[in-house]
């Protein structure tokens, strides 16, 4: 019969072993109260995690104390504060109610933090004692000389984020007034640099003389001719942010001045294209366009799926969206229909090509990262406001699943299908019509419908730079306040969504 | 097999090893005569097809067989050049398979050549019809012609009635006659069939190795036949080769492979095959001086069972029953030799 100070619990837990030993058989027959607290994590919290070697702990304990530990001192802040402005009563008033808040979360954090730690503890103790058992260098027992690494962390942590939490931090504005106080040799005390370095906002390290002002006029003959204005004596330095963005615009500027044609013919084939398919949708009259439609639905999806978009169309006609939609239509079709045509022969090269891979997978990657409104941007950068700067943002957003998805089905054609045709004597482009594109089908199809859904999410975004449609009504109301408006919009371009993509989705299945 | 037919598919010295140090591998193979165990361990590369050297006939059926794993696949594959070999050459009719280039290769494949794959692959997107005429359709024959064509074959391998079916909608069996058929839509003079009844019920097998037998003799097609099954490849094949780890262990005609195994790794394939059917009185027989020198009388003929020397085994079986005389072995009316019971029953236990 072993006693349990002989049991390789108590020889892991060392000091105390008897109660460890206890807890974890009583662990491992999960036979532990549901409710079962470690005392002496209770009150040593991180202390007692230290002491015993077991870091995750010490973290979770430390963390839920500096909480409490912040917490508190804001407390005293806004109640100092408080004190301090008893003059201005509309101060007082606020610094009380957050002085209020941030001792009572304090209490709360470090009362419940430290039941919940102390409830964890033995749990997660007995998973150190796991891996003792696995590996003996993991470090066991209770030893005081862990205090010494505790202490350091400690002493490292805990001063600063009281400081910070005690004092009111200084604004980015007057830090980099400061910073070109002292770069013109004023004194500044060093309260005013350390609070600037430590705990504002992250301190700008690296200032950079005002570059060029750069302008492209027009010489004598109307050409155009690169101008570049040196910045004014003295003129204060600026921030690597402000150096590289101003770079970026010049590059863009020099791009839309001097190659301008090339965006012109881009801005003129979106606006042809445009144009050509709203006289589809906008130029017929609501009648037409609503019955067409609707049959067109019809023959692509069935019964059912026309009836809903008989009354989705019905609903954006009677509340007065109905040009709004078909501009929206339009936009779509456009976009999806480029989406398509580009990026179909894109997914074909990125899913046969290892160089195709290796060079669109990153991109691909990163596109679909990117928040739609950012691509805003670059539409706006080289093609001004508009519909054909939408259209064409709305290109570059929606188009990577049309790529990747082409891709995917392609690679997912069996290596054992395409032996097959070769072995009958297929050449490449046979194999990639009559085998590797059909058998992709489902997935382009996919890639499609993503495509349409894509387009339409970002080109109701793209009303923010005037492409208008159903967008435009929804970020006008936004401008006026007209909630119920805006609302009746968006539940507009939702059945625009749930119309294309049922029937987009319908019609692909049926292929 | 007489000797004057010509060869159709010659593979001389034939070598595949896989992986990226294939050559490496090749030139340390030939420098050390390396087994296919030490060239994985010392270069990760695998030898699928190891000094190969076969020819077939015109017509004939040539099985190949094997575990699997033992490179049968990778052989056949070599013959429409689905795989280059690392070393060796492979002639169809004369032709280096090698030497052509992209639109020879494929005019080959097409024209000449039907393979059946050992997992169908057959496209799924496609009727069975037009699954049957994929060949054709990639030579650009017309639509009319090609469904024509398509069901002369569909008709060949009984799958009337089931051209405008998915090949989903089939049952396994079936896919594997579309693909038999696919094969065999362009005519081609050569068929590479790659266990093509390997996953079928014993029953429906024995129907389409029928069929299949039936259509080769009226169609006169040089087949290689590769299967895992000893009973297949006796049943189908006119010369039989069988593989291990890559390598032909033993090339012969059916009765060879059972009656002389050239090693170990052969009799085990052989051991539990009937030889009723395989071995013939000429082997078993002894020569009348012979019985007669072991101071035995034959005694008159008119009342033994008799015989024709190429009878099998079976049949002598079916004499000797109830009988208490020898059978005797008669040639044109000459008697050649005598067979006891004992002897055919030696032989039937392979002790022959
Ligand atoms: N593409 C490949 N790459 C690497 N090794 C391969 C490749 N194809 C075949 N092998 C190897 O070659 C050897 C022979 O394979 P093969 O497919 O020819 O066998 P098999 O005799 O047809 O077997 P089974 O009866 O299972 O079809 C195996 O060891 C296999 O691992
Ligand atoms: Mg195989």
């Amino acid at each position: 019969m072993t006693t349990p100070t002989e049991t390789p619990f108590a020889e892991f837990a060392e000091t105390n072993g008897a109660y460890y030993a206890d807890v974890f058989l009583k662990i491992q027959k999960s036979a532990l109260g549901r409710f079962h607290i470690n005392t002496a994590a209770l009150f040593g919290s991180f202390i007692w995690a230290a002491l015993r070697a077991n870091w995750t702990l010490f973290l979770i304990g430390f963390v839920i104390d500096l909480i409490a530990l912040v917490n508190l001192s804001l407390y005293f802040k806004y109640a100092g504060a408080a004190i301090e402005n008893a003059d201005k009563e509309f101060l007082v008033n606020r610094y009380e109610t957050w002085a209020q808040g941030h001792i009572i979360s304090a209490l709360v954090v470090f009362v419940l933090g430290r039941l919940l730690f102390g409830w964890l503890a033995d749990r997660l103790y007995v998973k150190q004692y796991s891996k003792w058992r696995i590996d003996r260098a993991t470090p066991s027992g209770f030893s005081l000389s862990r205090l010494g690494m505790a202490g350091l962390i400690v002493l490292l942590i805990v001063p600063l984020m009281l400081y910070r939490s005690s004092q009111f931090a200084p604004d980015e504005r007057s830090c980099i007034r400061q910073d070109r106080a002292i770069a013109a040799g004023e004194e500044v005390p060093f309260k005013a640099k350390f609070d600037c370095f430590m705990i504002g906002e992250f301190p700008t390290l690296i200032w950079i003389d005002r570059p060029d002002k750069v302008t492209y006029p027009r010489d004598d003959n109307g050409e155009r001719t690169v101008l570049r204005t040196p910045a004014r004596e003295g003129a204060p330095p600026v921030t690597l942010s402000t150096f590289v963005a101003d770079k970026i615009d010049n590059g863009i500027g020099y791009l839309t001045v001097f190659y301008g044609v090339f965006f012109d013919g881009i801005t003129v084939f979106l606006r042809v294209m445009l144009n050509a398919i709203s006289a589809v949708f906008v130029g017929t009259p609501w009648m037409i366009a609503m019955g067409v439609l609707t049959f067109a639905a019809y023959a692509a999806a069935g019964t059912r799926i026309a009836v809903f978009v008989g009354v989705s169309l019905f609903y954006l006609a009677i509340f007065g969206f109905w040009q709004a939609a078909m501009d929206t239509l339009s936009l779509v079709a456009a976009a999806s229909i480029i989406c398509v045509v580009a990026g179909l022969p894109l997914g074909i090269w990125v899913g046969k090509s290892e160089r195709g891979r290796a060079i669109f997978t990153p991109v691909l990657d990163v596109m679909q990262t990117i928040p739609s409104f950012v691509y805003l941007l670059p539409a706006i950068a080289f093609f001004s406001i508009g519909k054909p700067p939408g259209i064409l943002a709305t290109v570059i957003f929606a188009m990577p699943p049309m790529v990747r998805l082409t891709a995917l089905g392609l690679q997912q054609v069996p290596e054992t299908t395409k032996e097959a045709a070769l072995a009958f004597g297929a050449n490449p482009r046979q194999l990639l019509t009559k085998v590797e594109l059909p058998l992709a089908m489902p997935s382009i199809m996919a890639g499609i419908n993503q495509v349409v859904m894509m387009s339409l999410s970002m080109v109701v975004i793209a009303a923010l730079i005037g492409a208008g449609g159903m967008g435009y009504i929804v970020t006008e109301a936004l401008e006026n306040t007209e909630t119920g408006r805006g609302i009746l919009a968006g539940a507009g371009i939702a059945l625009l969504a749930m119309m294309i993509d049922k029937v987009v989705q319908r019609a692909s299945n049926k292929t | 097999m007489t000797a004057a037919q010509k060869d159709v598919v010659v593979c001389k010295n034939v070598w595949k090893i896989f992986g990226d140090r294939a050559d490496e591998a090749m030139a340390a193979v030939r420098a050390e005569n390396l087994s296919k165990a030490e060239v994985l361990d010392r270069f990760g590369c695998v030898v699928g097809v190891r000094d190969v050297s076969i020819s077939v006939g015109e017509g004939e059926i040539f099985c190949i067989m094997g575990l699997s794993g033992s490179g049968k696949s990778t052989l056949v594959r070599h013959i429409n050049r689905l795989i280059e070999p690392t070393s060796g050459d492979i002639l169809i009719n004369g032709t280096n398979v090698g030497d052509l280039g992209p639109e020879a290769l494929r005019e080959m494949r097409a024209d000449k050549i039907g393979m059946v794959f050992q997992n169908m692959s057959l496209l799924p997107h496609r009727t069975v019809r037009d699954n049957i005429a994929f060949s054709l359709e990639l030579r650009n024959v017309d639509a009319f012609t090609r469904t024509q064509l398509a069901d002369k074959v569909i008709d060949l391998v009984s799958l009337q009635g089931y051209g405008d079916r998915y090949p989903a909608q089939l049952s396994g069996g079936m896919q594997q006659r579309v693909g038999l058929a696919r094969a065999m839509a362009a005519d081609p003079d050569i068929l590479l069939m790659d266990e093509p009844f390997s996953a079928l019920d014993p029953l429906i097998r024995r129907g389409l190795q029928d069929e299949f037998l039936e259509l080769s003799r009226t169609m006169k097609k040089t087949t290689l036949f590769i299967t895992h099954d000893l009973d297949e490849a006796i049943r189908m094949g006119n010369r039989i080769a069988i593989m291990k780890d890559g390598e032909i262990v033993q090339i012969g005609t059916p009765e060879e492979i059972v009656t002389e195994p050239a090693d170990q790794y052969v009799s085990d394939f052989v051991a539990g095959i009937s030889k009723l059917k395989l071995v013939f009185a000429h082997t078993v027989m002894q020569p009348v001086a012979a019985y007669e020198t072991a101071g035995k009388t034959v005694p008159p003929v008119a009342d033994c069972p008799t015989a024709n020397p190429e009878d099998d085994l079976d049949t002598l079986v079916g004499l000797v029953v109830d009988q208490s005389n020898p059978i005797v072995i008669q040639d044109a009316g000459q008697t050649v030799g005598v067979v006891t019971k004992d002897a055919l029953l030696h032989a039937i236990k392979g002790e022959g």
